[in-house]
């Protein structure tokens, strides 16, 4: 895993910001929200993946443009966590200043 | 917590740019990442010994195939390559590189080169086994077809590198170990490498055996040639040492008296059982040709000229059969030389005279037995006196000063008899001789000395005109 960051850090960071940024966005964002049940839905499906990686079942480039393709989403997903937590703040501290 | 589920629900529309991402990550990185797993993995083996390795990388997974000289050094080798980082699964490919049985390995030389057939052990082993034939065979050719294989008998490496400094010495021949028998054929480059081939055999390692040793060394040859013209005997060829250099000098200087001897015999082992024996006796055989030429090649005594006279002709032809050591070989091609002219009865007595200055009839110690050196030097006077057939000869017997004179004077009589009857034997009538034995009373020189001596004891050719 190590290996895989040193030699990817580069789209890892790629995809963080990519998180950053959608996270940042989705506080404020007005669209469409995908419901609980999906969610739930695409975390099975998500748990699912990550188990057949670990697994190692998937043989070849295959197997590894998969791990590639969670590693991206695992620091997405991250990024989106923190971008949405900082953006969260920064929308509190706006709306105490207006009151 | 409740915030993050509500923003979570939002967070999908960045998923089309992740997946953008992803695919162009993918396309990008697979290469360069299965380039630098390849180089990290072949790295990982750099200290395992394995042959045929091959590493193929699909995304993270490697097929390695290699043939591993132990059960060991194959697990290791995965185990290796298992551990590279950013390796994921290893598709093991390896096996154990074949068994011999039984193990062989050989080392043959022509004129050209060396070639290395056969298998060794490891491939530190071939390369060892390599260099030491470069080493030893300085300035040859060496042709490497060694294969890989187990099976091989403990110190094998050590033995190898000892029968190639054995094929040093050949000139043609190969050197084979099968299992831990050793054989060496061919023939040996000088003179004595068959005796030294087999002295360093002896420093085998422990465990390995001589199952042949069949190298011949080139012949072993010795030649004398006996030239009337220039009155010389030229000697070449070898000894095997000072001693019977001496000895065999000593024994043509005796047998030749009246020739010049050019001495070329230079030193070397390997001379067959035997030799100064049968080198002498051929001397001896050459001695009585008047003009000749001996090769002593191995065990085969050749000996080609002319004698003197028929019956010398055939005594010689039957003499060096029967005289040469057991197991020698003669092979005599002599022809009789043609008669001399006629001479007078004073020429004749010249000639007498000159030959018995010159060399003189040996007999052995207090006895009328003639020494076989004599044989060269009674065979000339045999032809002299073949020359003057009208004149009768007084063959004269005369002894040195010591011991009884009663002695001294029947043993002169009966030395005179023996010559006669070698000259009787040649083939010439008994009724051109007489003999007399004088005893001691006519000393040519003091009876002091041992030089004195020498010359009291002679025979002496008194020509007399035929009746």
């Amino acid at each position: 895993m190590t290996y895989l960051a040193m030699f990817h850090w580069g789209w890892l960071l790629g995809a963080f910001l990519i998180g950053f940024c959608m996270g940042w966005i989705a506080v404020v964002y007005r669209g469409r929200s995908v419901s609980r049940v999906w969610i739930q839905r695409l975390s099975v499906i998500a748990a699912v993946i990550v188990g057949i990686a670990i697994a190692k079942v998937v043989p070849g480039r295959f197997g590894y443009w998969l791990d590639l393709g969670l590693a991206l989403f695992g620091f997405y997903l991250v990024g989106c966590a923190i971008g949405s937590w900082l953006r969260d703040i920064v929308v509190v501290r706006q709306q105490a200043r207006a009151t | 917590m409740h915030g993050f589920y509500r923003w979570s629900a939002k967070w999908w529309p960045g998923l089309i740019p992740l997946a953008i991402l992803w695919v162009v990550a993918a396309w990008v990185s697979t290469i360069p990442l299965e380039t630098d797993l390849t180089a990290r993995s072949t790295a990982a083996l750099k200290n395992t010994i394995l042959d045929k390795s091959q590493i193929t990388v699909a995304g993270r997974d490697v097929s390695f195939s290699a043939e591993a000289f132990s059960e060991d050094g194959r697990r290791s080798a995965v185990s290796s390559v298992e551990a590279t980082p950013g390796v994921r699964l290893v598709n093991d490919e390896t096996r154990l590189v074949a068994e011999a049985k039984p193990f062989v390995w050989v080392a043959e030389r022509d004129n050209v080169r060396v070639t290395l057939w056969g298998t060794a052990p490891l491939p530190a082993s071939r390369g060892r086994i390599v260099e030491a034939a470069r080493a030893a065979l300085s300035g040859t050719e060496v042709s490497d077809r060694m294969g890989l294989k187990r099976g091989a008998p403990v110190r094998f490496d050590a033995a190898a590198v000892l029968l190639l400094d054995q094929v040093a010495k050949l000139k043609e021949g190969k050197a084979v170990i099968s299992d831990t028998n050793i054989s060496l054929s061919g023939m040996a480059r000088d003179l004595g490498g068959r005796e030294a081939i087999a002295a360093a055999l002896k420093n085998l390692p422990e465990g390995f055996t001589v199952a042949a040793n069949d190298v011949k060394a080139p012949p072993y040859v010795v030649q004398a040639n006996k030239d009337p013209v220039t009155n010389t005997l030229t000697l070449s060829g070898y000894v095997p040492d000072n001693t019977i250099h001496a000895a065999l000098a000593s024994a043509a200087g005796r047998k030749f008296g009246n020739e010049k001897i050019v001495d070329n015999l230079k030193a070397s082992i390997g001379a067959p059982g035997g030799f100064a024996a049968a080198v002498t006796t051929a001397l001896g055989a050459l001695s009585r040709l008047s003009t000749g030429t001996l090769v002593v090649s191995d065990r085969e005594v050749k000996l080609s000229g002319d004698a003197l006279y028929e019956v010398a002709a055939d005594q010689i032809r039957a003499s060096l059969a029967r005289e040469l050591p057991q197991g020698w070989q003669a092979k005599a091609e002599v022809s009789v030389k043609p008669a001399a002219a006629p001479v007078d009865a004073s020429v004749c007595q010249q000639l007498f005279v000159q030959n018995l200055t010159k060399g003189r009839i040996r007999f052995e110690p207090s006895s009328a037995s003639i020494n076989v050196d004599s044989a060269g030097l009674l065979d000339r006077l045999v032809e002299i006196a073949m020359r003057c057939p009208n004149v009768r000869v007084e063959i004269a017997g005369h002894t040195d000063g010591d011991g009884d004179a009663a002695f001294n004077q029947s043993l002169s009589e009966k030395r005179a008899l023996a010559v006669e009857e070698y000259l009787v034997k040649a083939g010439l009538p008994a009724d051109r001789f007489s003999t007399i034995g004088y005893g001691s009373t006519q000393p040519i020189a003091t009876n002091d000395t041992d030089e004195g001596k020498l010359q009291n004891r002679r025979i002496e050719f008194v020509v007399r005109q035929a009746p």
